[in-house]
């Protein structure tokens, strides 16, 4: 059987169906259709599991992670998408903030390719 | 950042340096008059440069990419050829007018080739390939190659003039601010995030945005407030503002807050792109860069006017672009560069300081639409800037003075 995610990270195995995603669009689209107990929730998991994912990752040269590594890392990404929620607004929405689905990406940082 | 010494207040003063820019409150119209758009794009978006992206999108010969300014709706095409020098074309087939290059971005192998006839045009624009040119009349093929869009290149950054015939060269519009800041790494933020919404409010409206930092408490009570008003700084002023003809910088003064959770795997976990105060940078700054070489700077607003500005900080910066579309109508685009990661954690950190800046601009966009609503009625007649959202008052005595001068040259005419 292989694993979702690296070694030590199985307590994030529930998360990655919904929480791994394609790109930083759809990490916006996903922080701003979730309401914040399910913010706060993959907050809570992924919080106390981030120093040692990051040191995890800094083994690896972009380009070269393995498929388990590379949803590591994407849960990353969606964590700092999530940060301000938690932390700033206490809610998916920038507070009192300008209409973020107004917003386009017209061009975005690959998650996992080298840049070097 | 040293630690021994105790924050300054900046002080009550910017304004008074300027003593031709006045004091009192200045007049609405502006930012919501037809008549005046009407003029500000003759008098000043036409005399002036655009910046639409960076050399190295395009490294190698056949590289290209297209644009559209949005203001003017002038598609243009940026190749580099095989001299490696760096074209601008207007992306149009002299044909029947069908795009000359229809894709975003890509290499191409020698000829584009317009796919409405297959009219095909080499990298330096000339036109080489007429299907079935016996069935034209005198066609002179040498005068109908793409026509060319003037086109300059300031430490990296590709600037293209709306006109045929620039009012100016892109050294002259640059001015002492782009002397200033020449030599900041430009070009080691190879990596780049770029988001565009369109606003119901004036182009102008839009540039003030970022252009004061009187309401960074308010506005920002979470996000910003923490490093920018501290503790040595309870009202939040900027460090300075300068002025530089048409164009400006603000200093920002921050000292290092307790950073957020998140905030804390990014700085100190991930690091690849910050935006908080180190003393490490490893490149000397450029005399327009931290102008007053304070200990507790972070980031200057450096700003080419009329709609080109840099948030600057050590090691990225984010340029946004204005694009007015109407009195009341903008375009914005929002580019943030950041420096290259080499492994998977510090990918994290450049995700971390797109997200923030994306979030902190939301909070300053959200008030935008409401002061173009307020302004549309007529009703609010007088805005009054404190001391330091000078700014604005640049920006807007900038905007009038040149308005007058139009006036005047129209009368005479």
């Amino acid at each position: 059987m292989s694993a979702l995610l690296p070694e030590g990270f199985a307590v994030a195995e529930p998360f990655v169906a919904d929480w791994v995603l394609p790109d930083a669009a759809a990490r916006m689209a996903k922080r701003q259709a979730s309401n914040l107990a399910e913010l706060q929730s993959f907050y809570d998991m992924m919080l106390p599991l981030g120093e040692a994912a990051l040191a995890w990752l800094r083994g690896y040269e972009l380009g070269d992670l393995p498929e388990e590594g590379e949803r590591l890392l994407k849960l990353m990404l969606m964590l700092a998408e999530v940060a301000p929620a938690v932390e700033w607004y206490n809610g998916p929405r920038v507070t009192d903030g300008f209409p973020i689905e107004r917003v386009r990406y017209l061009r975005q940082i690959p998650d996992n390719a080298p840049q070097i | 950042m040293n630690e021994m010494k105790r924050p300054p207040v900046p002080p009550i003063g910017l304004t008074a340096k300027h003593p031709e820019i006045g004091t009192g409150p200045v007049d609405t119209r502006i930012y919501h008059d037809p008549e005046v758009y009407t003029k500000e794009i003759e008098a000043i978006f036409k005399r002036s440069w655009f910046m639409i992206g960076r050399v190295e999108q395009i490294p190698n010969a056949g590289d290209f990419f297209t644009y559209v300014l949005p203001t003017f709706r002038l598609e243009v095409l940026i190749v580099r050829d095989r001299d490696g020098e760096v074209n601008a074309f207007h992306n149009v087939c002299t044909h029947r007018g069908n795009l000359a290059e229809h894709r975003s971005e890509g290499r191409c192998s020698g000829l584009f080739m317009c796919r409405f006839h297959g009219w095909s045009y080499d990298l330096k624009g000339n036109l080489v390939r007429v299907r079935d040119e016996e069935g034209f009349f005198d066609l002179d093929k040498s005068q109908l190659g793409l026509k060319r869009v003037p086109i300059g290149i300031w430490e990296g950054f590709i600037f293209v003039s709306p006109v045929d015939e620039p009012a100016q060269s892109l050294e002259d519009y640059l001015g002492e601010q782009g002397r200033d800041t020449a030599g900041y790494p430009w070009g080691a933020c190879t990596q780049s995030y770029q988001l565009e919404v369109e606003i119901q409010a004036n182009w102008k409206l839009v540039v003030d945005s970022p252009s004061e930092v009187y309401h960074i408490p308010v506005l920002h009570p979470t996000s910003a407030a923490p490093t920018m008003m501290a503790s040595g700084n309870p009202m939040g002023r900027l460090l300075d503002s300068q002025i530089k003809g048409l164009h400006r910088t603000n200093s920002h003064y921050s000292v290092m807050a307790e950073p957020k959770p998140v905030q804390k795997l990014a700085y100190f976990h991930a690091a690849a792109a910050q935006n908080v105060a180190q003393t490490d940078r490893g490149y000397e700054f450029p005399v327009g860069i931290n102008p007053t070489r304070s200990d507790f700077w972070t980031v200057d607003l450096i700003v080419f006017f009329p709609t080109l500005q840099f948030t600057l900080s050590a090691h990225m910066y984010t340029a946004h672009q204005v694009w007015p579309l109407g009195p009341n109508r903008s375009l914005y685009q929002q580019r943030v560069f950041v420096r290259p990661a080499r492994t998977a954690a510090e990918r994290f950190g450049q995700e971390n300081s797109m997200v923030e800046y994306r979030d902190v601009v939301m909070e300053d966009f959200s008030t935008l639409e409401r002061i173009q609503r307020a302004c549309d009625t007529g009703r609010i007649k007088q805005f009054h800037f404190h001391d330091h959202e000078l700014a604005l008052r640049h920006q807007h005595k900038v905007v009038t003075d040149i308005l007058d001068d139009y006036d005047r040259e129209a009368a005479k005419a």
